[in-house]
């Protein structure tokens, strides 16, 4: 085991007194706290970290970084770990990923003989035929080489993912030297900041440069760490900046979760990324021990790890130079110092598990085992692009430029120019004070409109001007290729080759070059790619960089995972004031939307047994409940119901039917009438809240005139039904100040009074089970005393719990339909079997002109009963209903339960109106391929159709 | 009628950070009437808090401004009738006791605003949200109203929604609670 751990640096990060143990690939290392996964292992020696995607080539630290394409390792049960910027932990596994049999020796190397057949377009060109072929040999074959590393999903401990929202008036994006002048400027003009960096530290470029850059960093740190105004995000990075400065931050160095995606809503946005280095295109360029200047200044520097011994480095600027000095003060010996500028160049690198031999362009050959290379910076305009800017390429610096830029958002440090430290913090600070005096004008206004706030102190912040001036526009070579062909996309192995192939075979417009041959399209999303795949497409079709574009930089600037997009899971659950008591009483649990309902408590038939025979209570608050009050309600009620409402007395009850403007069933329930001016009314559980918003949409927007109070009271009233022909006998033992005599108080009724000593309780003499039943309307502090009181006295009357299961039984041997079960979203009032209900003749009715077209068409199907002529034979709901032996639809039946009342399958269903008179036989086609025939009765009701028990 | 246990949705005690950072605690226990009162009314003028806003009534009535027409009263459990009596109903004014319907809850300490802001997108920095704001907005996709109400110059936030979410939100505002330090009690999880 080689030990290139270098005697101390300056600028280093690790703790020499902190020594951590891991693993990699099963052989243990030791690295220090501070130490990176890779500078960890290079530190003893390791130089191939992973094998490449397709052709399975070696392949070593390239920049170092959290970029860097061949850094992607096995950590644990996490895989994809970038081992670049991800901070060593004692106990690690570290492994590498997606080799086989090993890292050493891998099979899949076998693909770089057949790397002519793996040209771009492989995939679409080969797997396209025989079409049996994809799902029985070729995806199962392919799936074995897909790239990336394995979830141990059931074992894993990765822990769950978290999110925060921010509103800061100026976020950073960047912590550099720039970055933090704009933070530290912003902070000091009044605005709260908060200044988000990629890496693990502040500081940028010069984290890794000399004595003065190092002094630089440290009185700009101080200054932020020191202002209370400026939130800092290290090991965290702006993923995407969407409309209005919706801004996504993902922060990796919160010890509570992996990843805690933060939804921040800045006013002003500074993009502060600095530079990323690029390759060069050579032959040989992505063999281990080829860098770039900054990944050895960044692994001599900062983690002390001497990159090579012999190197050749090849510069076009001074960072390049810079990197020359730091190699040699590490001791390495520098071979060959190439000048660009100078003409000089390198056409090839030799070497399989690192560097041997390096070709270059005067036609010597050197021996060597580090090849440096400093040729040029892209400039990451992602979040520019994402703000609607399209940058522009100058070819003087050899890079791109912003083009335009909403006034929230600005951009500076090495994204906008070149400069000294000073310089770059110089602009900073300048761009900084600017955004802040933007976002604080924002801030004000929001505090002037906000009912919320506490008005301003003062007037509106003037509006500075822009006055910064640009930084320079050093002049860079333009540097892409070699005269030979080597690696554009590391992380996609797509070679220059490849892309003339592809621009050769009519791709030849960046974004179709993007999707054909997948360059730019791996983890490091074009920052290291982009450029060098427009210039050899320039290169390619002789036409100006320029000319070419770019693909576009869409969110996220660097990959999410999905577990931290999910974030912290938030499902909300309601429950009845009930629940606790279903659920400590063996209640089958019932997702019903949000609601979590007792389905039954363990003999669903026996519970609609018992109701038909004794009494039963059933827990049914979901129902949605609005209380109306005015003068104006009745108004109200005709305009959204189709029925009439104005002669409904006091303390009486009315069904009412709800459709849409296009005339198709959308709601249903009753409304009682409490006083003179105030009115409960009732929607289906599903139904509540979109009722509720229709009732304030048209109030607010239709007929703001009209004088209604509308108040959702859904969980502030436990519902509680009392169903069975011994209900009146049970109430009778605990209501108070009603009579519940079937004449003083008959069916559709509805009265106040006390029950179980509750007062205030509303009960209704109404009921879907078609027993003589009441609906109480309790007061939900109060419910379980009287829910607790029911059973207590009606246990010599029978009496048990019963659950929806039960209920939808019952329901159905009476025939009640079901908002969308029995309908769906095409279900017209005339098909709902609503009939004289619908009053055609009102002046205004939600869906007026839709229910009278309906009314006059004679082909809208018809929801019937429908008893299938085996008793025995329940079809599931949705089975089809066909014309005889054909598959000619006729229709489908809605609901369908086994009757224990009539001992014998009971259905709903839709049918064509050819089929829906009562008597006619129709044919079901079961899930099974059986046909069944089944009858259409007469009345909806299969039980007491008559309504002799609800009315008793 | 007797005096009759008032149940709340939430069935467990505080929950609290070691170091007293932040506390979330069950206030349904209290009454709750709810205000609709249109312009020009004598009710509107006498409650004379705008919307967004809330005051402390000498009688310990706190009285927020929850929408440009509405109003809600909070006051000690008992009290709910007094406090509905006490409004003036000339002209078109309704006064409703929400007490059974609305769960109710109060975040505070000084990691109150940070907790809160892991559940709820509204800035809630001290101009933008001061003490006495009154607002309405998702906490971990319930819909709320929210107050500040602050005690002993720590931020607290009192967050009421509709009763059936309280269990739901309290185990969610309990689990935020984590990140600060807070130990939850068995069953109290959302996941």
């Amino acid at each position: 085991m080689t030990d290139n751990r270098l005697p101390e640096r300056p600028g280093e990060v690790i703790d020499r007194g902190t020594s951590l143990a891991f693993t990699w690939n099963g052989q243990g290392y030791t690295g220090y706290q501070g130490d990176t996964i890779a500078s960890a292992l290079a530190s003893n020696g390791v130089e191939v970290f992973a094998r490449s995607m397709k052709y399975k080539r070696r392949r070593g630290i390239m920049t170092a970084d959290h970029w860097d394409p061949n850094l992607f390792v096995q950590v644990g049960d996490e895989p994809n770990v970038r081992a670049g910027s991800r901070r060593l932990i004692a106990g690690m596994e570290v492994s590498a990923q997606n080799v086989w049999p090993n890292l050493k020796f891998d099979l899949g190397a076998a693909n770089q003989m057949l790397g002519r057949f793996l040209s771009p377009g492989f995939y679409y060109k080969t797997f396209m035929r025989p079409r049996w072929f994809w799902h029985n040999v070729y995806q199962k074959v392919l799936r074995k080489f897909a790239p990336g590393g394995r979830i141990h999903w059931e074992t894993s401990t990765h822990g769950a993912y978290d999110k925060r929202y921010a509103h800061p008036d100026v976020l950073v994006a960047g912590g550099g030297p720039a970055g933090m002048g704009a933070a530290i400027a912003a902070a000091e003009a009044g605005a709260s900041v908060m200044l988000v960096e990629h890496e693990p530290e502040l500081g940028g470029h010069l984290r890794w440069g000399g004595a003065d850059d190092l002094a630089a960093i440290a009185e700009l740190v101080s200054a932020v760490e020191s202002h209370p105004g400026i939130e800092v995000l290290t090991d965290s990075t702006v993923t995407g900046r969407y409309d209005h400065n919706w801004i996504a931050v993902m922060q990796r160095s919160h010890e509570i979760a992996p990843e805690r995606l933060i939804k921040a809503r800045a006013a002003s946005l500074v993009v502060a990324p600095g530079l990323i280095e690029r390759p060069y295109i050579f032959a040989g360029n992505d063999t281990p021990g080829v860098m770039l200047s900054g990944a050895v200044r960044r692994l001599i520097n900062l983690w002390a790890v001497k990159p090579g011994t012999k190197a050749v480095v090849l510069s076009a600027n001074p960072e390049g130079e810079a990197a020359i000095a730091d190699l040699e003060s590490a001791g390495v010996k520098i071979v060959a110092a190439l000048d660009v500028w100078a003409g000089e160049d390198i056409v090839e690198v030799e070497g399989k598990g690192r560097v041997d031999k390096v070709v270059l362009g005067d036609g010597r050959t050197v021996s060597a085992d580090l090849v440096v290379i400093g040729t040029g910076w892209t400039a990451p305009t992602s979040l520019l692009n994402m703000a609607g800017d399209r940058p522009v390429y100058d070819p003087s610096a050899a890079r791109y430029f912003s083009d335009h830029l909403p006034d929230n958002v600005l951009a500076t440090g090495g994204i906008t120019g070149n400069g000294t430290t000073a310089e770059l913090v110089a602009h900073g600070r300048a761009t900084g004070s600017l955004a802040a005096s933007r976002a604080l004008r924002v801030r004000h206004d929001r505090r002037v409109l906000a009912a919320r706030a506490r008005n301003p102190e003062g007037p509106k912040p003037e509006s500075l001007q822009d006055t910064r001036t640009p930084l320079a526009r050093v002049p860079h070579p333009e540097c892409y290729r070699s005269s030979t062909h080597g690696m554009v996309d590391l992380s996609e192995d797509v070679s220059s080759k490849d892309l003339v192939q592809a621009q050769k075979e009519g791709f030849d417009s960046i974004e179709l070059m993007k999707r054909y041959t997948t360059v730019t399209m791996g983890p490091s999303q074009g920052k290291l790619e982009t450029v060098n795949a427009a210039a050899v497409l320039a290169e390619a079709r002789n036409m100006d960089m320029a000319d070419i574009g770019t693909t576009v930089w869409r969110p996220p600037y660097a990959p999410i995972s999905l577990g931290a997009l999910a974030g912290r899971i938030f499902e909300p659950i309601r429950r009845s004031a009930l629940q606790d008591w279903h659920e400590a009483h063996g209640a089958s649990p019932l997702l019903a939307g949000q609601w979590v309902r007792p389905d039954h408590y363990g003999d669903p038939v026996g519970e609609a047994r018992n109701v038909r025979e004794n009494v039963g209570i059933i827990d049914v608050t979901p129902l949605g409940k609005l209380d109306l009050r005015g003068p104006d309600v009745t108004k109200l009620l005709e305009l959204v119901y189709v029925n009439k409402w104005q002669k409904l007395d006091i303390g009486r009850v009315r069904y009412g039917a709800m459709v849409a403007e296009d005339g198709v069933v959308s709601d249903d329930g009753l409304t009682g009438r409490l006083g003179e001016d105030h009115y409960l009314m009732t929607t289906t559980s599903s139904g509540a809240g979109a009722v509720w918003e229709l009732l304030e949409d048209y109030l607010q927007t239709y007929r703001p005139e009209w004088d209604v109070h509308v108040t959702a009271v859904t969980g502030g009233l436990t519902s509680i039904n009392v169903a069975g022909p011994k209900s009146r006998d049970l109430l009778l033992r605990l209501a108070e100040g009603v009579d519940l005599d079937s004449e003083a108080f008959p069916y559709f009724h509805v009265r106040r009074g006390t029950v179980a000593g509750v007062a205030d309780c509303i009960i209704w003499r109404i009921g879907f089970t078609g027993e003589l039943s009441y609906e109480l309307h309790v007061p939900s502090g109060h419910a379980l005393h009287v829910w607790e009181s029911l059973l207590a006295n009606g246990e010599d009357l029978g009496i048990k719990p019963f659950g929806v299961e039960s209920q939808r039984i019952l329901r159905l041997e009476k025939g009640h339909y079901i908002v969308g079960q029995d309908t769906d979203g095409l279900t017209k009032a005339p098909s709902a079997g609503l009939g004289g209900l619908v009053k055609l003749d009102k002046p205004d009715t939600l869906g007026l002109p839709e229910l009278k077209a309906a009314y006059s068409r004679t082909d809208l199907p018809i929801l019937v009963a429908i008893q299938p002529d085996d008793p025995q034979v329940v079809p599931m709901e949705a089975d089809q209903i066909v014309h005889g032996d054909s598959n000619r639809i006729l229709g489908r039946i809605t609901s369908s339960r086994m009757s224990p009342t009539l001992g014998r399958s009971v259905c709903l269903g839709l049918v064509d109106p050819s089929v829906s008179a009562a008597g006619t036989t129709i044919t079901i086609l079961l899930i099974d391929g059986r046909r069944v025939t089944g009858t259409i009765q007469e009345h909806h009701a299969h039980v007491d159709p008559e309504g002799v028990r609800q009315n008793a | 009628m007797p005096d009759l246990e008032f149940k709340s949705p939430v069935a467990h005690g505080p929950i609290s950070t070691p170091d007293g950072a932040v506390t979330v605690e069950d206030e349904t226990v209290t009454a709750k009437i709810v205000v609709r009162a249109a312009a020009g009314t004598a009710a509107a003028a006498d409650l004379a808090v705008p919307y967004g806003q809330s005051r402390l009534r000498a009688d310990g009535t706190l009285v927020c401004g929850t929408r440009p027409d509405e109003w809600t009263l909070f006051a000690a459990v008992g009290r709910a009738a007094e406090v509905a009596a006490s409004v003036n109903t000339e002209g078109f004014v309704n006064v409703i006791d929400i007490t059974h319907g609305r769960a109710m809850m109060r975040v505070s300490g000084r990691k109150a605003t940070a907790l809160l802001a892991k559940v709820c997108n509204i800035d809630l920095a001290d101009d933008m949200t001061p003490d006495g704001a009154v607002f309405s907005g998702s906490v971990a996709k319930v819909t709320c109203d929210l107050l500040r109400s602050d005690r002993a110059g720590e931020p607290s936030y009192l967050i009421s929604c509709e009763r059936s979410f309280g269990d739901y939100l309290f185990a969610a505002l309990g689990d935020a609670c984590t990140e600060f330090g807070a130990i939850l009690p068995v069953g109290l999880d959302i996941h």
